[in-house]
C-alpha cells in the first residue's frame, strides 16, 4: 500500500479518491461477513443456491436483505440477474455474446434469447439440471422468405420475439398472452406433444406460446421425457415410440393450423436435434451432433393431396423454422458402452425391414455417414459426423476455434446443404431412386452426399422418424456430430454459415468440453453434508486461509474430511467448482462416493 | 469473492515483508493490476538480471489464480516468448494445481524457484528445453546473454558500485532504483527505502 502511494505522488487526489472508496469496500465486506454471520442455515443455502449473495464489499447489506426478503417470497427468480444482463436481441452475429450467455446459461441453469438477423430470426432457450449437469438448449430459427407472407412475419417475429424474452424469464403468467395469438388451434396440438413439443411449437406463430412454455413445469417434464427417451442407455427403445408420438401429434397440430389459418399455405419445419455427449471418462470425451431435420408434413394432409397437388402448394410460403434442440449430457463410460450395443442392435434391425443405404467417407480425421433409410412411406436421413474431439482439444484452444472447429462446422454446414439438397431433389422427382435392401458402406464416396441426386420422396413419406444410431466402435474415444434427417420440405436458406446461431453453439460446446474433461466441484448436497459450526473465541485463531482472514466470533466454518477450516461462503464457493482442500489438496469426497467428479 | 480485502492485504504484507528478490507492487490505481519484480538468483544464468512481470487479478480471485507474466523477456524453457509461464500453479485443478490459500507472494516465489530449476520435461519452448537438455552450455550462454540484453540494470537505472557488494542489499537498492525509475524519476533512492522497509 504504502509503496505503491509513494509511487503516485503525482496523484495524490487519486489515491486518496482510491483510499475512500477502497474503505468503503471495505466497510461492506464487514457488513457482508456480518450478514452471513447471522443468517441461519437454511436461508444461507436459499441466497447461495439462488446465486445471492453477490461480491463481498460490492453489494450491499440492504440489498442482501432484500434479496433474501425476495428469495424467501416468491419462488426463487433465479438467474434474474444474468439472464437480464444478457438477454438483449439482435445480435446474432455477434459470436462472443452468445457464448458468454451460453457460459452464463452454463453456470445459472435456463435463459432465453432471442434475435433476429436478415431474413432470419432465432431465438434459444436453454436449462441446466444443476444436478446431474445435463444441459439442454434449443434453438429456433425462423426464416422468413418474403414471396408468401410477409405480413405474418412481421407480425411475428418483431412483437412476439423480444417480449418473450422478457417474458420468459420470470414467470408462467404470461404463458397466455402470446399463445393468444394463436387460439385454440395451437391447443390440442402443444398439449399432446409430450413427446415431442418441438414438432409442434415449432410453428412460427407459436413461438410465443412455445417459448412461454418452455418454462412452464409442463414443459420440464416435456423435456424431462424427452430427455430420457434420449438417454444413451436406451436410445433404440425409445426412439420409435418418440416418432411414433411424433406423427400424431404434428398431424393433428398441422391440420388443425391448416384449418383455421387456409391450406393454401405450407408450413416448413425442420427440427434440428443436437445432441451432445461428453463421456466423463478423460479418454472418453466425445460429442455427439445430432441434429434431425424434421418436416412435420402431416399425413392427414398429405393423404388429401397428391403428389401433384403438393409440389403446387409452394415451398416457403409459410415461413420455415429450423428448430435446434441440443443436449449436453454427461456419459460414464459404462453408460456409453452400453449404448454402443443399443446403437448396433437398432442399426442393424433398422437396415432389414427398412431399406437403408448407407454411405462413409473419411476425410481429415473425420469420419462421415450419410444414410437413408424407408419404413413405412417414411425416409428418414442420418448424416453422422464423427470427429475425435481429444485430437481438437489437444491442438488447444485457438486452434480448435479456427481450424478444427471450422472444420467441424463446415461440414456441419454441409451436411445442411446436403439434407436440404435431398429434399428439393425429392420433391422434384417422383420417388424413383434406388432403394437398395442392404448396408452399402462405400467409404470412396465422398461425403456420403454422393447419393442425393437419387433418393427421392414422395409427400407421403413425410411426418415420421426413424432414427439411426451408429455405433461407434472406439467405445467413445471418437465423436460424432449426427444428423437425423426426418423429412424436410422447401430449402431453408441460410445467409452465411456463420450467421447461424448454433455454428456459436456448436463452438461453444466443443469448447466446453474441455471442460468437461475435468472434474467438477461437489454438489451443493454434498458440500451441505460437509461439517460446520461456529467459531468461538475458545479456539486459538486462525485465519482462513481463501480470504485471509482471522475469524471472528460467530463466524461459520466448515470442516473439511482432511480437518482443514474455512469460512463456509468461502470453501463453498471453491467447493462448487472444485473437489480438493485447498491447503491439502486431499479430495474432500472418497472418491467412491463422487458422482460428477471424475 | 474476498477479492479487495484479500488483495490489500496481500499487497500489504508484501510490502512489509517481501520476499527475497521479489517486490510486487500496485501499478496503477487499480487494485487488480500488479506489477511485480524477481531479481535473478547467484549461480543462475538470470543473475544480476531484474525481471519485471505482470501480475492480473481476475475478479474471482482468489478461486481463480492470478495471470502472470514477464514483461522481461528472458530465455527460458517454461518462459515463452510473449512471457507466459507454464506453471501448475498458475492453474486451475485439474490441470493445474491453483488453489485460494495460495497467493501471489507464494505464486513470484515459485516463478523465482522455476527460473532457477527450469523444467525441461514440460516444456513451452521446445528449442530452448533441448538445449537446456543436450547443450547447457549453449543455453546458459544464451540466457546470460539475453539476461544483459533485456533485464540488466545496466543502463536502465544508475547503478553505484556499493550496490554490488552483497546480493541482498542489491536487491532491495536495485528494486528501488528501477521502481523509481519507472514512477518517479526525481525522488532519492533514499526516500523510497523506508518504504519498502516499512
Amino acid at each position: 500500500m504504502e509503496s505503491s502511494d509513494s509511487n503516485d505522488k503525482g496523484s495524490i487526489d487519486h489515491s486518496e479518491a482510491q483510499r475512500r472508496s477502497q474503505l468503503d469496500r471495505l466497510e461492506r465486506e464487514e457488513a457482508f461477513y456480518h450478514f452471513v454471520n447471522n443468517l441461519n442455515e437454511e436461508d444461507y443455502r436459499l441466497m447461495r443456491d439462488n446465486n445471492l449473495l453477490g461480491t463481498p464489499g460490492e453489494i450491499t447489506e440492504e440489498e442482501l436483505m432484500r434479496r433474501l426478503h425476495q428469495v424467501k417470497e416468491g419462488p426463487p427468480q433465479q438467474n434474474g440477474d444474468e439472464n437480464r444482463g444478457a438477454e438483449s436481441t439482435e445480435d446474432v452475429s455477434n459470436r462472443d455474446s452468445i457464448i458468454d450467455w451460453l457460459n452464463s446459461v452454463r453456470q445459472t441453469g435456463n435463459t432465453t434469447r432471442s434475435g433476429q438477423r436478415g431474413n432470419q430470426s432465432w431465438r434459444a432457450v436453454s436449462r441446466t439440471n444443476p444436478n446431474s449437469g445435463d444441459f439442454r438448449f434449443s434453438l429456433e430459427i425462423n426464416v422468413n422468405r418474403n414471396n408468401g407472407n410477409p405480413n405474418p412475419e412481421a407480425e411475428n417475429e418483431p412483437s412476439v420475439e423480444p417480449s418473450n424474452g422478457e417474458d420468459l424469464e420470470n414467470s408462467q403468467s404470461d404463458i397466455e398472452t402470446p399463445r393468444s395469438e394463436s387460439p385454440s388451434v395451437r391447443q390440442p396440438g402443444s398439449d399432446r406433444s409430450t413427446s415431442e413439443e418441438l414438432a409442434t411449437e415449432e410453428v412460427s406463430p407459436l413461438r410465443g406460446q412455445r417459448r412461454a412454455r418452455s418454462r412452464s413445469p409442463e414443459q420440464r417434464r416435456t423435456r424431462a421425457r424427452t430427455d430420457r427417451s434420449r438417454s444413451p442407455i436406451n436410445p433404440a427403445s425409445e426412439t420409435p415410440r418418440r416418432s411414433h408420438h411424433n406423427m400424431p401429434s404434428q398431424t393433428l397440430d398441422h391440420s388443425l393450423v391448416n384449418e383455421s389459418e387456409g391450406s393454401s399455405r405450407t408450413r416448413q419445419h425442420v427440427t434440428l436435434r443436437q445432441h451432445t455427449m461428453g463421456t466423463e471418462m478423460a479418454s472418453e470425451n466425445a460429442i455427439l451432433f445430432s441434429t434431425p431435420e424434421t418436416r412435420p408434413a402431416p399425413p392427414v394432409l398429405g393423404s388429401s393431396e397428391t403428389n401433384g397437388s403438393s409440389e403446387s402448394t409452394v415451398p416457403g410460403q409459410r415461413p420455415p423454422t429450423i428448430v435446434l434442440d441440443l443436449q449436453v449430457r454427461r456419459v460414464r463410460p459404462g453408460e456409453y458402452r452400453q449404448r454402443d450395443s443399443i446403437a448396433n442392435r437398432t442399426r442393424s434391425r433398422s437396415q432389414t425391414p427398412n431399406n437403408t443405404v448407407t454411405y462413409e467417407s473419411e476425410r481429415g480425421g473425420l469420419r462421415r455417414t450419410f444414410s437413408r433409410s424407408e419404413r413405412a412411406g417414411v425416409r428418414t436421413y442420418v448424416s453422422t459426423i464423427r470427429i475425435p474431439i481429444r485430437r481438437i482439444i489437444n491442438t488447444g484452444f485457438n486452434e480448435t476455434t479456427s481450424v478444427a472447429i471450422q472444420t467441424i462446422l463446415r461440414q456441419i454446414m454441409t451436411g445442411f446443404g446436403e439434407l436440404n439438397y435431398y429434399m428439393y431433389s425429392d420433391g422434384d422427382a417422383d420417388p424413383s431412386g434406388p432403394t437398395p435392401n442392404q448396408n452399402v458402406d462405400s467409404p470412396d464416396l465422398q461425403n456420403g452426399g454422393d447419393g442425393g441426386g437419387s433418393s427421392s420422396r414422395s409427400e407421403s413419406t413425410e411426418g415420421s422418424s426413424g432414427e439411426v444410431y451408429e455405433s461407434n466402435n472406439e467405445g467413445g474415444s471418437t465423436s460424432g456430430a449426427r444428423r437425423e434427417g426426418r423429412n424436410t420440405r422447401g430449402s431453408v436458406t441460410f445467409e452465411e454459415s456463420g450467421s447461424l446461431p448454433f455454428l456459436s453453439l456448436a463452438q461453444f460446446f466443443l469448447l466446453n468440453e474441455d471442460d468437461d474433461d475435468q472434474p467438477r466441484g461437489l454438489t451443493k448436497e454434498q458440500i451441505d453434508n460437509l461439517a460446520w459450526r461456529n467459531f468461538g473465541e475458545s479456539d486459538a485463531l486462525k485465519t482462513c486461509s481463501v480470504c485471509i482472514t482471522e475469524y471472528t466470533e460467530g463466524n461459520k466454518l466448515r470442516k473439511l474430511p482432511c480437518s482443514h477450516e474455512y469460512h463456509v461462503h468461502c470453501i463453498d464457493r471453491w467447493l462448487s467448482e472444485n473437489s480438493t482442500c485447498p491447503i491439502c489438496r486431499r479430495a474432500v469426497l472418497a472418491s467412491g462416493n463422487r458422482e460428477s467428479v471424475v | 469473492m474476498q477479492r479487495a480485502s484479500r488483495l490489500k492485504r496481500e499487497v500489504l504484507l508484501m510490502t512489509t515483508e517481501p520476499p527475497p528478490g521479489i517486490t510486487c507492487w500496485q501499478n496503477t490505481n487499480r487494485m487488480d493490476d500488479l506489477r511485480a519484480q524477481i531479481l535473478g538468483s547467484v549461480n543462475t544464468p538470470y543473475e544480476k538480471g531484474v525481471f519485471n512481470l505482470e501480475v492480473v487479478v481476475p475478479e474471482r480471485y482468489p478461486f481463480e489464480p492470478p495471470k502472470i507474466r514477464f514483461l522481461t523477456p528472458i530465455y527460458h524453457p517454461n518462459i515463452d516468448s510473449a512471457g507466459r509461464i507454464c506453471l501448475d500453479i498458475l492453474k486451475l485443478p485439474p490441470k493445474g494445481a491453483w488453489r485460494p490459500s495460495l497467493n501471489i507472494s507464494t505464486l513470484l516465489t515459485s516463478i523465482q524457484l522455476l527460473m532457477s530449476e527450469p523444467n525441461p520435461d514440460d516444456p513451452l519452448m521446445a528449442d530452448i528445453s533441448s538445449e537446456y537438455k543436450y547443450n547447457k552450455e549453449v543455453f546458459l550462454r544464451n540466457a546470460k546473454q539475453w539476461t544483459e540484453k533485456y533485464a540488466s540494470q545496466q543502463g536502465r537505472a544508475s547503478k553505484t558500485p556499493d550496490e554490488e557488494v552483497t546480493q541482498g542489499e542489491a536487491t532491495i537498492a536495485k528494486e528501488s532504483a528501477l521502481s523509481q525509475k519507472r514512477k518517479r524519476n526525481d525522488i532519492s533512492r533514499k526516500g523510497k527505502k523506508p518504504c519498502l522497509d516499512s
